[in-house]
């Protein structure tokens, strides 16, 4: 217990520090804050609207400690403004139309690549040095350090524009109207088809790598061999036994990597025109639209702190040792 | 020691990687002597196609893609070896004081990287680059360095702490050696491995941040650089209009310079962890 409550202390002062670094960027920079974060808005916003927009940013009368109590106040009540860009939709609506979208890719590609980049990684370990190995560990590698951006820029040109395979944008066809219609989830599909392959092509590997060194590191000890001399079946050793144990570096890790794959999905969301959280991103990033790029950066830190929090419980689950401190 | 470099140069991955990272290091520093044509020159007509006169082709302005590639490696190499070397000097200071002082010192610190490794990002780039306005290369290099140096920090830590019990550390302790010279002189030396990960992992993490964020929009778009080529072939819709050349070629850099780079660290994980080598090294290095 005193574990959890301890990480649900310190997830409160990550939330905080993303919190002071919003608060501080405007009013670390040259010049006058106000004029920084609201050049754009004034132009756009009914005078109202604005001066209630400074006031969720904390631009009230008083010296900063009061004025950062406003901001964290409106942070902890999920009050994030008013959108500049997508006037006038406040920001938590233009964030939380574009989350699902985000969510299908990411979820999506993490568990593909998760099962198949594990399932290789296996099979690259158990028969290490074979042919397999000896090609598919050094691929991965290669496939790794290719950036998402690559990989989306040239699935965008070879599938959709030059084959013509796959949609070149957007989240599906225009003129099919929303809803449960067999058309509709199969143009759905079929728009995000290219940028969950791309996300997958960029996860795949590490899952590989990872799965493979830990599981190469585990062949090595003493129960292994005690495994396999007791006569069980090599899939029993394999899979019941190595993998069983090698998962659990996965799986602490998979929180860690989630943060580069919401980066990655920011970015083949503006390759492709896909309407997430990048893609929205984007869009407040051209219109300088400073209220929807802090409340983005929340948002991703609150992701990033539940899916820490998941595999903590996960943790605790897998790891006895972790219960009984 | 010795034997760690003679088994690396042993390594056939080590040695293609460097090879791979040494040509872009050279273009960097020659690519501007053996460049077909200036960064900004126009040679030719908007989007012409690859051909003996220009090998990559043309971009929207008429310029030469390969001429352009090689002119921006530098500043693309530059920002990324600057960036690399200043999230490897953060994250090992902050791990080895941390991990060898422990006590206060360690919470303090590793509260510290914790709430960076958590803090995601790439989100948290875009704010600060959102507010810096056109920023440039040495800006990025700055924001870069500053927001990703948690995972080295950590993994520096955590092997500090194995090596702080050691009878040598100890011995130093006894002998009154001061607490830098036990950092800089007793532990150092024998964290190179994993400073020497931390650092090609770095390099490569921020060449690739750096044209994602210039293809972004947030770079100076002005300065020729990989990512700055994307961004204009993105800005004037090369890939919808078929010109394939123009992104091929800044994309092509980035891969390679990538791959070599992940080879070299791939190389030396089996180095410094034995198991992992695969049979055909071990035959090779008993011959």
């Amino acid at each position: 217990m005193s574990f959890l409550l301890r990480r649900a202390g310190f997830y409160v002062v990550a939330f905080v520090v993303a919190a002071i670094f919003n608060f501080l960027l405007p009013r670390l920079m040259p010049g006058n804050p106000i004029d920084i974060m609201f050049a754009q808005a004034g132009t756009v916003l009914p005078p109202e609207s604005l001066e209630a927009l400074k006031a969720t940013f904390g631009f009230v009368d008083g010296p900063w400690p009061v004025q950062f109590g406003h901001y964290l106040a409106s942070v902890f009540t999920f009050d994030l403004g008013l959108s500049v860009r997508f006037h006038p939709l406040t920001v938590n609506a233009v964030l939380m139309q574009a989350l699902p979208w985000t969510l299908l890719l990411v979820l999506t590609s993490s568990l593909i690549a998760f099962l198949m980049g594990s399932a290789l990684g296996i099979r690259a370990a158990w028969r290490r040095g074979g042919a397999f190995d000896s090609f598919g560990a050094p691929a991965a590698l290669m496939i790794q350090a290719v950036p998402p951006l690559v990989t989306s820029l040239v699935a965008l040109f070879v599938l959709s524009i030059r084959l013509k395979w796959l949609p070149t944008g957007y989240a599906w066809a225009p003129e099919l109207d929303p809803g449960f219609t067999l058309a509709f989830i199969g143009s759905v599909l079929a728009h995000a088809a290219l940028p969950i392959l791309t996300l997958v092509v960029a996860q795949i590997g590490g899952y590989l790598i990872t799965m493979r060194n830990s599981m190469i590191n585990l062949l090595g000890e003493d129960y292994i061999t005690l495994a396999t001399a007791k006569g069980l079946s090599d899939g029993r050793v394999r899979y019941a036994y190595a993998a069983r144990n090698a998962l659990l570096p996965t799986v602490t890790s998979f929180a860690m990597t989630l943060g580069a794959t919401f980066g990655g999905a920011l970015i083949t969301e503006i390759v492709f025109n896909y309407p997430g959280l990048g893609y929205t991103l984007y869009q407040g990033i051209t219109a300088r639209d400073y209220p929807l790029i802090q409340g983005q950066l929340m948002l991703m830190t609150l992701a990033m702190l539940t899916a820490n929090f998941a595999a903590d419980l996960l943790c605790l689950a897998l790891d006895p040792r972790l219960r009984r401190a | 020691m010795r034997a760690f470099f003679t088994s690396l140069l042993a390594n056939r991955k080590a040695s293609i990687g460097a090879g791979i990272v040494a040509f872009f290091l050279a273009l960097a520093l020659f690519g501007p002597l053996v460049a077909p044509a200036g960064p900004n020159q126009r040679v030719g007509r908007p989007h012409e196609a690859p051909s003996a006169a220009h090998i990559m082709g043309t971009t929207r302005m008429g310029r030469d893609v390969l001429a352009q590639t090689i002119h921006g490696t530098r500043t693309s190499l530059l920002v990324g070896l600057s960036a690399g070397l200043m999230i490897t000097a953060i994250g090992t200071a902050v791990g080895v004081t941390a991990g060898y002082l422990g006590g206060r010192v360690d919470e303090a610190l590793n509260l510290i990287t914790n709430v960076v490794l958590v803090i995601p990002n790439l989100p948290l780039m875009l704010v600060l680059a959102a507010f810096i306005g056109a920023a440039s290369p040495a800006t990025i290099a700055l924001i870069i360095a500053g927001t990703a140096w948690g995972w080295g920090a950590r993994v520096t830590r955590a092997q500090t702490q194995s090596l702080r019990n050691r009878d040598y550390i100890h011995a130093a302790e006894l002998l009154g050696e001061p607490t830098w010279r036990i950092l800089a002189c007793e532990l150092l030396p024998n964290l190179v491995s994993i400073i020497g990960f931390n650092f090609i992992g770095s390099v490569l993490y921020a060449v690739v941040t750096e044209a994602t964020l210039e293809f972004l929009g947030l770079g100076d778009a002005l300065k020729v650089s990989w990512g700055t080529l994307l961004y204009n072939a993105q800005t004037t819709s090369a890939l919808q209009v078929g010109a394939w050349w123009e992104v091929a070629c800044p994309c092509l850099a980035l891969v390679l310079f990538g791959s070599g780079l992940s080879l070299i660290n791939f190389a030396m994980d089996e180095v410094a962890n034995p198991r992992l080598r695969t049979l055909r090294l071990k035959l090779r290095a008993v011959a």
